[in-house]
Order: structure tokens, then C-alpha cells, then sequence
């Protein structure tokens, strides 16, 4: 069984991801505040919540971006112990995010990007590395499905893009390296319906049993579009409430009111 | 005496370093050539250094440059002294570089002419070209100049016509190495003419030597320059270069300095604006690790309306190095409609490194479109963990960052075979960038 857990309850032995009652800091200040929470293959899960409710922060630590101070609590991954893992570690090992504000770097272009994350991943599963032919035909199909122009391989990664480019660029860098658990930070913000539909049938092209999706998100409108199979509404760095699709329509219809009411009593 | 010429009442107390000089200088006084430097110039050179004195730390203009380099050189007197032009027709290509001692040359540059000179002096199998700028009167923070002024006897002097594409190699040979090499480079354009110039400075001495090189620039109406320069020299050199511009109407100076060379290495740059609508572009990046320093001052005037100043400076300092650029811009009150642009940016990578950049603007007229910035850090922690989260190693990304960082100097050399020199220098200057494999990618 996946979903919610109880924090006392035994380890889901059968999630990929297996959080419990984590407990989170930044600069002294109580973020995440026991959250429990098991994702198994092939699921996609929404987390949805107000601005400041720790849904970001909850993406992040798992990413394994510094900054967060662990106060108490377990993820595993697979069964391995996530926290004690490197940031690049966990990317090899299959974890992906997707960022909500992705970095322009001028002067690393996106197929060096592209081929050297690839290739990273590759050698941690010990298949061998794609050479530039290979690399090439793979990444035009899905350039293609993201309805991005080719030239942009030899620009710098995300330099002059859009907003909506960016967005792309990330579900793109995602299809590329097929990861095990997608994590993606609030992927439709800033995005207009016809560039949030891109990015929406980009995920919707991972989603599969080898291939879990986490879209954290303030909006329920990408829900529309990538059906999620649990919701789990955070607010002041609890999880809430969960359910099924349903849940985030009805929260669309209330507003995160009614769910904060919950969480401060 | 030499003392006798100076004019006792300017001279200011000499260091111990300005008394070698002077000794060095009557050493060799009788064996330099009167031409193309005459002797009365040399004395006018000297007479000014004395009165300016050797460069002390303490001089805001000098307190970046490590000094104690140049003052290490075992003596000022110059490596090799030029011979007249040979009776018999030169060569048609040089002897091979293992007779001479001199660092391997680098493959020769399609549609470009090669002139080469060996510790300051024209090779002889190398065509030449005869002077025709008069000497300059470098102010105090370009004295250096005074020095290679006082001791050179050869330049490679241009003056163009039409369009050109001139190589000049300058090479240090081992022959030179515990002296002084004082390599001069003169440019003049004629009105409406184009030069691409590569400048470039190679050799490896196995001992503290010094090479001081005077660059002369003249550009006339409408004429427009691309000058490349790299500085590649070995860590047992102490390298200055200085160079003055002069750009009338409309003409255009495009200067893309890459430093990575010598132990410590000193450009006192000036540039004057002095027609209408005259431009310069000056991009430069300097990638110290080690101990090395390096030291850039770069002075640009704007004398007359309409004219434009483009200025980006990229620095890594890794390791214990040191990097500092010095960026004085002034408008002067003839200069209204004047655009200046500043971009300096220092990365410091090692615990004992340092990155100065001292971007000063001065304007004394209305209507000026002026924009400066300069900042100093280390590598910035969004852009590692963007890396990090996408499996790239920590050192790669690193590597991958401080590449990043170059880039918008790099890719602004147009000429391939010069980009792709700079790019092998400042990657040698990164030694984790070539553990990267496919960065070579980015390299060829």
C-alpha cells in the first residue's frame, strides 16, 4: 500500500519513496513539521497547499539542496537512506526536480547539459555512455514532443529562455533522463494553457509503472491535465488532509482556508 | 656618469632596483643600436624613470603588482641586442625551433602574416617592417614603458594600408632566461584601413626573467583594429606590457587580452578617445593559480563627442593567485554623447586567493550614457546545486561554472584558431576542466 502513513506505522517496504515524520529547519524556524508520506512505482501524487505551507521545501530536501537542517525523521528511497545521500548521488540514483525558477547558465549549452547528466546516469545503472550520434537521435524525438526549436542544443542552458521555455527545458531534461522519481516544483507556474498542454504531455509521456511523478503545486489546473492517483494537501508543514482527484477540485471550490482551519486546530 | 645627465632637482630618492637599472643601463649603453630608438631618446627615457622612481606597493597605481617579481631578475640589460638587416634574402621559413631554443611555435594562422621575435629582436628568417612612431612620454602609472624604452633595439612596427592580417609572435628562447627581453609592437592605420592583429607572448625560462613590451597604437579616421592578445609566458617570468592607443574620428579598437602566463604580469593600458564617434572594445580575462598575479590598469579617455567605451573583464583566481583590474574611465568635458559600459567580474576560487577590481568613472559633461558594474565572489551555490541536481560531480560542475564564467569573453574572439588557443590556455589554467572529457567537445 502507498499513500499516506501513519508516522508510527511500519515502513512501506514496497514504496520507491518512503518518508517519515520528517521534521525540517531553515535557520532555526520549524518548515516541515512531521510529514509522512510513501510513493510507490508508477504512482503520480500532487501536493498541493498555500504559499509558505513547505511544499517547495519538501521537493528541495529530497533533492538535497543545502541550507535545510534535518531535525528528525527518515526517507528512503528504494530502500537506501536518502538523507545520507550527495545531491548528484540521489540525481543518479534516479531522482529528478524539476525547479520552479530553473538557473540560466550562458556558456554551458544544453546538449553538454544534457549529455553529461545523461551519461552520469547511465554509468550509476552501469549502461554504457551514448556516444554523440546516439545522444543525438534520442534527444531530437523528445525535443520534438516538447516543441522546442533544435538550435536551441547549442545555446546556453536556459540563457534568454522564457519562462515557458525554461519550463520545457526541465520536463525535456526529465524525459532525457528518465528518472525513477519526478519531482516537479511547481512546473505550471507562469505557464500559458497552450505551454502548460506541452509540458502536461511531456510528463504524461513518463508517467508508466517504472515511473513516479510528485507535482507540487499551488493550482489545481495541471491536475486537469496530468490526473494525479493522490492528493495531499500541506499546510504549515503538515500534510493534512489526502485523497484522490477529487480532493483538489473540491479545494479549488473552498480555497486552502479550509484545509489551513484544519491544520492550525 | 649617468648620474651627471639626470636633473638633480627632479630626481626623487632611488631604490636600490632604479640604481641597477641605471648601472645595467651604462653596462650596455655603447652596444645598443641608435635606431630605431636614438640615443637621445633612450637618455629621455631614463631621465623620466628617475624622476618618477621605481614603482613602490605603496603606489595606489602599483600596489597589485607584485613587484618583488620584477626586481628579481638577475640583470636589466637585454637578452639580445638586433643586427642589422642580413645582406642575403631571408629564409623562407625558420629554422627549426629545437636550434633556437625557443618554445614550440603554434601552427600558423590561415590568411595571417607571421612575424616572429626572439627575446625582443626580429628573427632574421622572418620578414620585418621599420619604425615610424615616435617615442612616447608614458606617465607615471605606464613607467614600466620608460624601461623597455631605455633597453630595446628591434620593434616590429606596422603601418597599414588598406586591409591586413599580421601575426606577431614574441618569443622568450632559453638563451634569454635570468635576463630581459623588451619586445616593442608599433601599429599605425591609415585612415579608412583594417588590421586583425594577433600579439602573442610565448616561452618558458628556467629563471626569474623579465619581459617588458611597449605596444604603440595609432588609428586613423574610420580605421578599425582587432587586436588579440595572449600572454602565455612560463611561471619564471615577470611580464609587463604597456600599451597606448591613440584613435581619431570615427575608428574602432577591438582588444581581447587573454592572461594566463608568467609569474606576475602587468598591463598599464591607455586608451584615448580623442576623434568623434571613435569605439573601443576591451575584453579581457585573466585566470591566475599558484602564486601568480596578475595586474591590469587600464585607462580610457574620452576627448571628444560621441564616442564609446565598452569594457568586460572576467577574473579566476584559484589557489594563492591574485587578480586585480584597475578600470578608470574618463569623460571629459569635450566629450558629450559619450557611452561607457563596464562589466568587471572576479571569481575567487582558492582559499588564499584574491580578486580586486577597482572600476573608477569620472564624467565631467551632461548627456552621458554611463553603466559600470564589478562584482567579486565565489562560485554562486544556485547554479552548483542546479548542476548537483542533475548528476553532474562536484568537481565537474565546478569546472563547468568557472567555464561558464569566461564565456562571454571567449566566445567574443571571432577568429576561431585564436579562440580555440584561449580556450586550451585557460582550461590548462583550470586543471579540473579537462578532467571533464566531453568538455573537450566544448574546446575544439
Amino acid at each position: 500500500m502507498t499513500g499516506i502513513v501513519d508516522s508510527a506505522g511500519p515502513a512501506d517496504s514496497a514504496a520507491l519513496l518512503d518518508i517519515r515524520d520528517l521534521h525540517v529547519n531553515v535557520a532555526g524556524q520549524q518548515v516541515l513539521r512531521g510529514i509522512s508520506l510513501a510513493i510507490g512505482a508508477g504512482e503520480v501524487h500532487a501536493i498541493m497547499g498555500p504559499n509558505g505551507s513547505g511544499k517547495s521545501t519538501l521537493a528541495h530536501v529530497l533533492a538535497g539542496r543545502p541550507g535545510y537542517q534535518i531535525v528528525s525523521g527518515s526517507v528512503s528511497f528504494e530502500g537506501r537512506d536518502l538523507l545520507a545521500l550527495a545531491p548528484e548521488q540521489r540525481a543518479r540514483a534516479g531522482l529528478f526536480l524539476g525547479f520552479q525558477y530553473p538557473v540560466e547558465i550562458p556558456g554551458v549549452n544544453n546538449a553538454y547539459l544534457l549529455k553529461a547528466a545523461l551519461n552520469a546516469a547511465r554509468r550509476e545503472r552501469a549502461l554504457a555512455e551514448l556516444d554523440a550520434f546516439e545522444f543525438l537521435a534520442m534527444v531530437r524525438a523528445k525535443i520534438k514532443l516538447m516543441q522546442i526549436d533544435e538550435s536551441f542544443l547549442s545555446r546556453g542552458v536556459n540563457e534568454g529562455f522564457s519562462g515557458g521555455e525554461k519550463k520545457r527545458n526541465e520536463i525535456l531534461q526529465m524525459l532525457v533522463l528518465e528518472p525513477k522519481l519526478a519531482l516537479l516544483d511547481e512546473t505550471d507556474s507562469g505557464l500559458d494553457i497552450d505551454a502548460l498542454k506541452v509540458v502536461a504531455n511531456g510528463i504524461n509521456t513518463l508517467r508508466g509503472a517504472q515511473h513516479a511523478i510528485v507535482l507540487v503545486t499551488h493550482y489545481q489546473r495541471m491536475l486537469d491535465y496530468v490526473v494525479p492517483d493522490y492528493v495531499h494537501v500541506l499546510a504549515r508543514g503538515r500534510i493534512v488532509r489526502s485523497g484522490d482527484r477529487t480532493l483538489a477540485l473540491e479545494l479549488e471550490k473552498r480555497g486552502y482556508d479550509w484545509v489551513s482551519g484544519q491544520a492550525a486546530a | 656618469m649617468v648620474a651627471s645627465m639626470l636633473p638633480a632637482a627632479a630626481a626623487a630618492p632611488r631604490s636600490a632596483t632604479l640604481e641597477r637599472i641605471m648601472s645595467d643601463y651604462q653596462a650596455v649603453a655603447s652596444s645598443l643600436p641608435d635606431a630605431p630608438l636614438t640615443r637621445d631618446a633612450r637618455l629621455h627615457a631614463m631621465r623620466e624613470l628617475s624622476r618618477l622612481g621605481w614603482p613602490k606597493a605603496s603606489d595606489e597605481q602599483w600596489r597589485y603588482t607584485n613587484l618583488r617579481a620584477f626586481e628579481a631578475v638577475a640583470t636589466f640589460g637585454p637578452a639580445a641586442l638586433a643586427r642589422p638587416p642580413a645582406a642575403a634574402p631571408a629564409p623562407a621559413t625558420l629554422p627549426a625551433p629545437a636550434t633556437l631554443s625557443v618554445p614550440e611555435l603554434p601552427p600558423v594562422l590561415s590568411g595571417f602574416e607571421r612575424l616572429v621575435y626572439i627575446d625582443g629582436v626580429r628573427h632574421p628568417g622572418t620578414a620585418g617592417a621599420t619604425a615610424d612612431l615616435a617615442a612616447n612620454d608614458w606617465p607615471a602609472e605606464q613607467r614600466l614603458g620608460l624601461l623597455c624604452e631605455m633597453f630595446a633595439s628591434d620593434v616590429a612596427a606596422l603601418r597599414i594600408r588598406g586591409h591586413a592580417a599580421i601575426e606577431v609572435l614574441f618569443l622568450t628562447s632559453a638563451a634569454a632566461t635570468g635576463a630581459s627581453c623588451y619586445p616593442r609592437l608599433q601599429v599605425a592605420l591609415e585612415p579608412g584601413s583594417e588590421l586583425q592583429l594577433v600579439e602573442r607572448h610565448l616561452g618558458a625560462p628556467e629563471a626569474p626573467t623579465l619581459v617588458c613590451a611597449n605596444i604603440e597604437v595609432e588609428l586613423g579616421r574610420g580605421s578599425r583594429l582587432m587586436h588579440y592578445r595572449l600572454q602565455q609566458c612560463g611561471l619564471q617570468t615577470a611580464f609587463a606590457d604597456t600599451l597606448y592607443a591613440r584613435l581619431a574620428e570615427e575608428s574602432s579598437y577591438s582588444v581581447r587580452q587573454v592572461t594566463i602566463g608568467a609569474a606576475c604580469a602587468r598591463t598599464s593600458a591607455q586608451v584615448r578617445l580623442a576623434g568623434r564617434g571613435a569605439a573601443l572594445s576591451w575584453q579581457g580575462i585573466a585566470v591566475g593559480r599558484g602564486q601568480q598575479v596578475h595586474d591590469t590598469a587600464l585607462k580610457v579617455e574620452h576627448l571628444a563627442a560621441g564616442t564609446r567605451t565598452e569594457e568586460v573583464f572576467r577574473g579566476i583566481a584559484d589557489e594563492r593567485a591574485r587578480i586585480a583590474f584597475g578600470g578608470d574611465i574618463h569623460v571629459a568635458a569635450s566629450a558629450p554623447g559619450s557611452d561607457t559600459r563596464q562589466s568587471l567580474r572576479g571569481l575567487i576560487e582558492g582559499a588564499g586567493a584574491e580578486v580586486d577590481l577597482r572600476p573608477r568613472l569620472q564624467i565631467d559633461t551632461d548627456e552621458v550614457k554611463a553603466q559600470h558594474g564589478a562584482t567579486t565572489g565565489a562560485l554562486d551555490e544556485n547554479l552548483m546545486f542546479y548542476l548537483l541536481a542533475r548528476g553532474i560531480d562536484r568537481d565537474s560542475a565546478r569546472a563547468l561554472l568557472k567555464w561558464a564564467f569566461l564565456g562571454d569573453v571567449l566566445r567574443a574572439i571571432e577568429l576561431p584558431e585564436v579562440r580555440r588557443a584561449a580556450e586550451h590556455g585557460a582550461a590548462g589554467q583550470l586543471p579540473d576542466i579537462m578532467a571533464i572529457g566531453a568538455l573537450t567537445g566544448a574546446l575544439t
